[in-house]
Formats: C-alpha cells, structure tokens, sequence
C-alpha cells in the first residue's frame, strides 16, 4: 500500500473528479486498504456533495412522483407465469403426477387471473375511449359558445327576424350575421316540412347569386339553434329560407317560406 | 414528528411505499435542482431523479445509515448518472458507491436544515475569485478533470491545479466553520 496522501484536498480532489491518471490511481490504490483514509474520502464526497445546492433550483413535476409510485408495482406482465412446456408424463413417473397435480390448478387460477385481468383491461379501455369522446364534446361545445359570444359581442353583427311567407308552414327565425367573420347563427323553430323535403337556409348578398348556408330538417333534427360559417366579407341584402328537395339543392328552386331584409 | 432518514429507510426495507413517498418529498427538488444543472434537460434530469429513487426502493437494505447519509448517497449517485449521460459513458464509479458511505458536513433532513445548506453553500462558492468558482462548477457541474478544464479555459495545467486546490482549502474551511 502506498502512504498516505500528504494533503488533504486530494480527497477533495479526488472525489469532485478533478484527479486523472497517477494521481487518481494513487489514492484510490491507497484508499482501498487504510480505514482512516477511507472515512476521511467518505468526509470528502460529502463535502463535494453539498456544491449540489448550489445549482438553481428546479422542482421536478408531480408527474414523476406519479411515475415512481406507480413503478413500484409490477405490470400486469411481470405478474404473468409463462409455464414450462408439458412434459410427457411417464418422464416424471409418480413426482411428474404430482407435480401435474399441484401445478394444474396453479395452472387454472392464472388463466383465470390472467381472464380478469384482460377483461378489466378492456373495460378500462373502453372507459378511456368514452371519457376521451365526452372531452372532444366538451371542448365542442365550449368553442360553439366561444363562437357565439363573440358573434353577438361584436358591434357589426346584425341581427334579423325572418317573417313567415302567406300558404307556408309557421314559424319564427332569428338570424345573426357577421360578414367580416363569415359566421351567421340560425335560431328558432319551423313547423316540419313536408315528407322528402328540406328547408334550405340562405344569404342573398348584395351582388350575385344566393348563398347557401344550410340544409335543415326540424322534423329529423332537435337543433333549435346552430352557427355556420360562409365566406368572409359578403354584405348581405336578405336572409331567405326556401322549401327544397331533402337534402337541399345548389340554387334556390322552391318557394319561400320565411324571409327577411338585412336592413 | 418528522421521521428520520434511517427509520424511513427501515420501511422501505419493510417496503412501505408511504416512507419513499416522504423520502421522494424530502430529497427530489434539490436532487433534480443539481441534475437540472447538469445536464440542462428537466426531462432527461427527471428521469434520472425516477430511476434512482427506484434504485432506493429496490436496494435500501444495502444502506447502512450508520455509515453515512442518504441525501449525500442521493447526490452523488445522482450526479455520477448525470455527469455520464453527458459524456456518454457506463456510471460504473456510482454504482460502486452503493457500499461506500458519503458524510455530509451538514444534516439536510429538514426543510430548514436544507434552507440554511442553501445559503451556506451560496455564499461559500460566492466567496471564491471568479476563477476558482469557474474551475469548481466545471468540475462539479460538467465533471471535468484538470487538464480537459485546463483545455476549456485555455489556462496552463499547472495554474488550473492551483485554483482547484485553493478553492477546495477555502470551501473545506467556510462549509465546515459554518457547521461549528
């Protein structure tokens, strides 16, 4: 063994990783056979040690917590037995029978383990799915409100009552229109139309021809309200709702049944 | 009343996952604080943070809180993780030290134990001249040895010793003469 090392900081040295070659080798060879050293190297990591508080401090996520406390189990892989492959059983003659004894219902309450567990598995999968697609109905929901509030907010939107036509269903239609958005909100109720036919919602602007907005079936649809939009920045003259083929058509081809001027 | 290190440690032996969870609380922010530093990466230093308290869990029965302290065992098994990953080599010294011991000057067990180690090691590194202070975080923080730091700094071999040593005899005396 060599002698002690005549300085004190080479501890220090050696344990903030400052040493290389001889000058590591020689306290480590040293090191390793002199009690006295050893706990003078274990006084010197824990110095070096303390320099770890002066890093910037850093709080880790709570998601690593959540991790590591979930580490701690074992998945439901570890916790499958893969069974050695059945044995001819006149290898193992009276203990191969009894092992086959022991082992057979082992055998069936991890496959019937193994059943829970799948069968949890989905369930919870399924669960996940639901709650995922209650979520994106959520956040529908929210951006239909977002869009409404900001509809009615904004000082040029304009907001038009459509009259019913003389000989056609009753009803009583709301409509706001914002043409700087593109966006128009339907709001009210109609009797329902005729069998195969549609109402069909429409913008007629103040050049060119009319512009669909949508095809509605308050017979098919509880929808007393909906938000559409169109083309940005086209000024409206009149706002038309007209009885079409179900499923709407590509012009206006039936008779009126509620309209009303933009001004 | 705040349970100790080691009677922590005797539950997790026993596989209380309650006394890695107080461990875990106790330790994780100033471990990560120091990987953070590291490795400049809070997702690689959080995983890391991860892996060694799993380590805890799974080999507890292998510390020996006589012997020494687990918040300097955290640190430097932390910072032996870190420092290889940043230079991409095997951590076998911090597997190593499993069965060594390292003895803080200073206990860390309590919030404010480890509130006023804060600021005795703040105000210790910031009392050493510039250099020192430059050669010490290289070392610690990026785990160079003298002559790749003598490399960085353009600094002579022999010059880049001298501040080490110096700046290790005056950390050695202001940590220890503020733990009296």
């Amino acid at each position: 063994m060599s002698g002690h090392p005549t300085r004190e900081e080479d501890f220090d040295l050696y344990a903030l990783g400052a040493l290389e070659g001889e000058e590591k080798e020689t306290i480590e060879s040293h090191v390793a056979g002199c009690a006295a050293c050893s706990r003078k190297l274990a006084e010197a990591h824990g110095r070096i040690a303390m320099l770890a508080l002066g890093a910037p401090r850093v709080e880790p996520s709570q998601s690593v917590r959540e991790r590591l406390m979930s580490s701690l189990h074992p998945t439901v892989d570890d916790r499958t037995v893969k069974l050695p492959p059945a044995e001819p059983e006149q290898a193992g003659g009276f203990f191969g029978r009894w092992w086959a004894a022991v082992l057979a219902p082992a055998a069936v309450v991890l496959a019937l383990a193994a059943f829970f567990l799948w069968t949890e598995n989905s369930r919870l999968d399924r669960q996940l799915t639901e709650l995922r697609a209650k979520v994106q109905e959520q956040q529908k929901q929210l951006d239909y409100a977002r869009n409404v509030a900001h509809l009615m907010e904004a000082k040029d939107t304009i907001s038009v009552s459509l009259a019913p036509m003389p000989g056609m269903p009753n009803g009583a239609v709301k409509v706001m229109y914002n043409e700087k958005m593109g966006m128009l909100m339907y709001d009210g109720w109609i009797e329902p139309p005729p069998e195969d036919k549609s109402y069909q919602l429409w913008v007629v602007p103040m050049e060119g021809n009319p512009i669909s907005v949508g095809v509605f079936n308050p017979a098919t649809s509880d929808s007393a309200h909906w938000l559409t939009k169109i083309p940005e920045g086209v000024p409206a003259k009149a706002f038309a709702i007209t009885l079409e083929p179900a499923g709407g058509a590509a012009a206006p081809s039936g008779p009126q049944v509620l309209a009303g001027p933009a001004s | 009343m705040r349970a100790s290190d080691a009677a922590l440690i005797e539950r997790i032996v026993a596989k209380d996952e309650a006394a890695l969870a107080v461990l875990y609380d106790r330790y994780a922010g100033m471990v990560c604080s120091m990987l953070n530093r590291i490795l400049r990466d809070k997702q690689a230093a959080e995983e890391i943070l991860q892996d060694i308290f799993y380590q805890l869990w799974r080999t507890a029965g292998r510390f020996d809180s006589s012997r020494g302290s687990l918040a300097g065992w955290l640190i430097v098994i932390g910072r032996n993780r870190a420092i290889s990953l940043l230079r991409r080599h095997n951590p076998s010294q911090g597997e190593e030290l499993l069965e060594n011991t390292v003895v803080l000057p200073s206990n860390l067990e309590g919030r404010l134990a480890q509130e006023q180690s804060f600021r005795r090691v703040e105000s210790a590194l910031a009392a050493l001249p510039r250099e020192q202070r430059a050669a010490v975080e290289l070392a610690y923080f990026e785990g160079m040895t003298h002559s790749e730091i003598a490399r960085r700094t353009g600094d002579p071999l022999g010059t880049v010793k001298t501040r080490l040593r110096s700046a290790m005899e005056s950390l050695k005396r202001n940590l220890q003469m503020e733990t009296r």
